[in-house]
């Protein structure tokens, strides 16, 4: 045997769970594409694009699409803002609690989303940190609605993907030297000039793999949109959520599942030629 | 002579007790699909255990399944190999599973029982498994922080209510119920239109927190969230009773809907025969009248001789009864889509 | 007081002290090199310079104004990286025009300015390419007029040309200097190539554990180092065990010198190899010359000179001698002869000491 062929023979556990985990579920997404469903429900076996025209003459459809790109870019231009001068401080501290700064900053990842949903609506809330903070501070007299309703989502979200755009910008930081940054101060760029010179341009790889890591994960978000959305933000995930689990519908499900995935696809062709474009 | 004893003794036996003699002669294990949480924990304590000592060849599997839909969509996805042989869920979703084919018809000859079902329950699932418990849509408010107290589904339009109240929208099937109790409010029939509905839910919009309320509209009221929220009659008095009366569960004057579930014996169960005998021992009057008594769930089975304090706090107190509106919940879910629709355009983007 | 003064430089880290006590003063013009071996301190000297690295202790001074804390960017000094450093977004054009563009110059200007620039290192032509399409010899230009381009007050030169292949380096080394004559600009290199410091520079600050071994003229340090270490450091020496005799002389393989020994304690004496010349053993000594004899070991054909190893009577030395001479059999008796003066006795250090 040669040794490419045992390299081979070594991926195949993988391979096959993955065609077990992955591929057969999403075969089975694609076959319930084309199933039908009748006036009360029932899901009836067909080979028809019945349901695809439903689901695509619905002006509803376009509105959801719309809704997802828009709180995606907006919930990833904040994590991006946000994330970036933390990647960039953990990119270059020589402290000795590096590691350990790291882990804090990914922590989040590590706790449920759900609960992190709940920590939210305690901060959040009517009667939670900010509005009671607020009030007592004479800001306000009533309380701001921060949740159930988009803000509460989009900050939510941004939060939720933040330690993944952290680690996509410190595997992106690889251009980035702390030399050039000497090299632009030693020819009279002040620390402002030079983060915008050398420190941004340079960081832009990095910036770029971020956002369409972070971009992607809120497309396909709904624990965030789903229970801080109070049933006013509607997406595609959600609505995907719904129509399997509340409506049964699994062929508009599978129409729209489907649909979420070629736009992600494409995103993600996208957001690789533009990364590319930016390392030349 | 003691061989000679024994088969006196087991003679004896069959005679005395044939139907001892037939649970006996039924083992294996059974798996239930249901509800989580205080309906696995109630129902395992007043209905499968009792199974359980009369059948005790019989193990019964609780399965927690999620929602009705979660559940038809379990049975749907391991048609070709089911793992679930009964499945407690509501009717809207059971439906679905019985047009699907998902679920056996049930006849008196083989289930004698359900001959001693109120006439909706058998009719709840045609020839298809009947209702097993009632529930129906009340108002649950926050006794301590409500003055004056919640006493009419009008009342959820009152300023004071502003940002106070957690409504779950459809498709919920509480959305749905409400929409019919609103249009039955305003003098209309969901049947005809729900355009008066919507044009008073429009107004009603503004002053609702959430149309999502989570993890449910109890946990909302007792964190102090909301005030009022929508639910379900039986779980809202046993939270009144867990709570000491900080919920409180109003049946509006101006009516209200039944929520029916029911219990489905699943085609092409590996263990038919002690599935069947569950199904049967469910619907009987002793399973009954344990159940309501625990949980609040108006019984299903006529004959069920239950407390009185227990009947009053259900649906099935004749008061009660006539203020239901009835709803047939297939027309409902003709419906349920062109409802879930103009809730969001109309409804739900009015508050925002 | 001079154009630059460094005096009593200090820099400590969390644990180890990398400057220690560094005081430097050097003329207008001037080319001066801090060279030492890795560690030694000399690379944070140079960015303390630039600003790059904050003195923990003592003071710098330009043209008689203290800039101990002024930031790096408002410094003016030019600083070439060992990294080149150029930056991989910008052409080698706006690479060169960067400094000027800080400085508001205008783009008419600039244009002027770099393509000078870019004639000065011999790139003309290569504005338009990246960094990454140049090789290390042109990168390395690029850096120098870039660094060049901003007039700075002080050029800095951290290790420029350690990553070059031998010959590219010779060549470099001989066209920085020039530039650097011809501009006049007062240059400080970092080094730990002792060629690349004797041929750049006016004079050489040979550092050692955070500290000024010896400052010098090239020949200075190299005739006459004032302490071990820049001996051993700059240029070979033979390190021969000595001994001392009773009128004070030096004693090398049994054989008194003409050399004054240390007064006390024990010590070696330094002579470079290329100041020795092997004699038939017949040959009389003259005065002002020292001698031993031994047998020769090996001999080695280096190109521009011959290699000998010999061994006496108390050790080995090598000797370098003109290669054309006639080579010597292994074995051969001879004497070795140097002058007196070209021996410098050092008290060899305690076991515990390490140079």
């Amino acid at each position: 045997m040669t040794g490419t062929a045992r390299l081979k023979l070594l991926v195949l556990p993988a391979a096959l769970f993955v065609l077990a985990v992955y591929a057969w579920p999403t075969l089975g997404l694609f076959r319930n594409a084309f199933n039908e469903t009748g006036p009360t429900g029932a899901m009836i076996e067909a080979w028809s694009l019945k349901t695809a025209q439903e689901v695509f003459s619905d002006g509803f459809t376009f509105e959801l699409t719309l809704n997802s790109l828009w709180l995606s870019l907006s919930a990833t231009l904040i994590a991006l803002t946000l994330s970036y001068p933390v990647a960039l401080f953990l990119f270059r501290t020589t402290s000795r609690f590096r590691g350990l700064l790291a882990v804090i900053a990914i922590m989040p990842m590590l706790i449920s989303g759900v609960v992190r949903v709940f920590g939210w609506l305690a901060i959040l809330g009517d009667r939670g940190l900010v509005n009671t903070l607020a009030q007592s501070l004479g800001l306000i007299s009533t309380p701001v609605k921060l949740v159930f309703n988009w803000t509460g989502v989009t900050i939510g979200l941004a939060e939720s993907i933040m330690p993944y755009m952290i680690l996509a910008l410190l595997a992106g930081f690889g251009q980035l030297d702390r030399t050039l940054e000497e090299a632009s101060r030693s020819l009279g760029a002040s620390p402002a000039r030079t983060f915008w010179r050398v420190t941004l341009p340079l960081s832009l790889p990095a910036l770029a793999l971020a956002a369409g890591l972070g971009f992607v994960l809120s497309m396909s978000a709904y624990i965030t949109p789903k229970l801080l959305g109070g049933g006013r933000v509607f997406v595609l995930a959600t609505e995907i959520f719904e129509q399997a689990t509340t409506n049964t519908n699994w062929p508009v499900a599978s129409v729209l599942a489907i649909y979420t995935l070629v736009l992600l696809l494409l995103l993600l062709v996208a957001s690789n030629i533009a990364a590319r474009g930016l390392q030349r | 002579m003691p061989t000679r004893r024994l088969v006196i003794q087991a003679g004896l036996a069959s005679i005395a007790a044939p139907a001892i003699v037939r649970a006996q002669g039924l083992s294996g294990s059974i798996t239930l699909m249901s509800y989580s949480g205080i309906f696995q924990d109630n129902y395992t304590k007043t209905v499968i255990e009792p199974f359980q000592q009369a059948f005790p060849g019989i193990k019964v599997n609780f399965a927690p399944g999620g929602t009705s839909a979660q559940m038809v969509g379990s049975v749907r996805a391991q048609k070709a190999d089911p793992q679930i042989d009964v499945a407690i869920m509501d009717v809207t979703t059971s439906s679905i599973g019985n047009s699907e084919g998902l679920f056996e018809k049930l006849t008196p000859a083989e289930f004698p029982v359900l001959n001693e079902l109120l006439p909706e329950a058998r009719a709840a699932g045609g020839e298809y498994g009947p209702a097993v418990t009632f529930d129906h849509l009340v108002l649950v408010y926050d006794t301590q922080n409500l003055k004056p107290p919640l006493t009419t589904l009008a009342d959820l339009w009152r300023p004071d209510l502003k940002g106070q109240l957690a409504i779950s929208a459809p498709p919920n099937i509480q959305g749905l119920a409400l929409t019919a109790m609103v249009e039955k409010m305003t003098g209309g029939d969901y049947r005809k239109s729900i355009d008066g509905a919507i044009k008073k839910l429009r107004e009603l919009a503004p002053s609702v927190n959430t149309f999502e309320p989570n993890p449910d509209g109890y946990s909302l009221i007792l964190n102090g969230v909301v005030k009022v929220a929508t639910g379900w009659n039986a779980r809202s008095q046993l939270y009144a009773d867990q709570t000491g009366g900080k919920i409180g569960a109003l049946l509006p004057p101006e009516g209200s809907v039944f929520q029916i579930n029911t219990i489905n014996l699943t085609a092409g169960s590996k263990n038919r025969a002690a599935a069947a005998a569950f199904v049967n021992y469910a619907l009987s009057q002793a399973a009954q009248k344990a159940f309501t008594e625990r949980m609040f769930y108006a019984p299903t089975n006529a004959q069920a001789a239950i407390d009185p304090k227990a009947i009053a706090r259900t649906a099935a107190a004749p008061e009660s009864r006539a203020r239901m509106i009835g709803l047939d919940w297939n027309d409902v879910l003709k419906v349920r889509d062109q409802w879930n629709n103009r809730w969001r355009r109309e409804v739900i983007a009015a508050a925002r | 007081m001079s154009y630059l003064e460094l005096s009593g430089l200090q820099k400590r880290y969390r644990d180890s002290v990398a400057v220690d006590d560094v005081s430097l003063s050097v003329e207008q013009g001037e080319a001066v090199a801090l060279l030492g071996p890795s560690g030694c301190g000399k690379t944070t000297t140079l960015r303390m310079l630039a600003g790059l690295v904050d003195p923990d202790r003592g003071a710098i001074r330009l043209d008689g104004t203290e800039i101990t804390r002024l930031p790096a960017h408002r410094r003016n000094m030019g600083y070439v990286f060992q990294s080149y450093a150029l930056f991989p977004h910008l052409s080698v054009a706006r690479n060169v025009g960067f400094g000027l563009e800080e400085r508001g110059v205008n783009k008419a200007e600039i244009a002027r300015q770099v393509t000078e620039a870019l004639a000065l290192v011999r790139l003309a032509g290569l504005d338009g390419r990246r960094p990454r399409e140049l090789s290390g010899g042109q990168q390395q230009r690029v850096a120098l007029a870039r660094a060049l381009v901003i007039r700075p007050a002080v050029l800095l030169l951290d290790e420029s040309l350690s990553n070059l292949d031998a010959k590219l380096r010779d060549t470099m080394r001989h066209e920085i200097r020039s530039i650097q004559r011809s501009l006049g600009i007062t240059t400080l290199f970092v080094t730990h190539d002792q060629v690349e410091a004797l041929t750049m520079c006016d004079r050489i600050a040979v550092m050692n554990r955070g500290r000024i071994a010896q400052i010098g003229s090239p020949e200075d340090i190299y005739e006459r180092p004032a302490t071990r270490f820049v001996a051993e450091f700059v240029g070979r020496a033979n390190a021969l065990p000595a001994a001392r005799d009773a009128e004070g002389r030096a004693v090398l393989w049994g054989q008194a010198l003409p050399v004054k020994a240390p007064a006390s304690g024990e010590f070696d004496l330094f002579v470079r190899p290329q100041r020795m010349r092997i004699v038939p053993v017949s040959e009389p000594v003259a005065d002002g010359m020292a001698r031993v004899t031994g047998r020769v070991l090996r001999s080695v054909f280096v190109g521009d000179h011959v290699e000998v190893l010999l061994e006496g009577a108390g050790g080995q030395l090598t000797i370098e001698t003109q290669s054309g001479t006639a080579a010597l059999p292994e074995g051969a008796e001879v004497a070795v002869i140097w002058q007196a003066r070209d021996t410098l006795p050092f008290a060899r250090p305690s076991a515990r000491e390490t140079p």
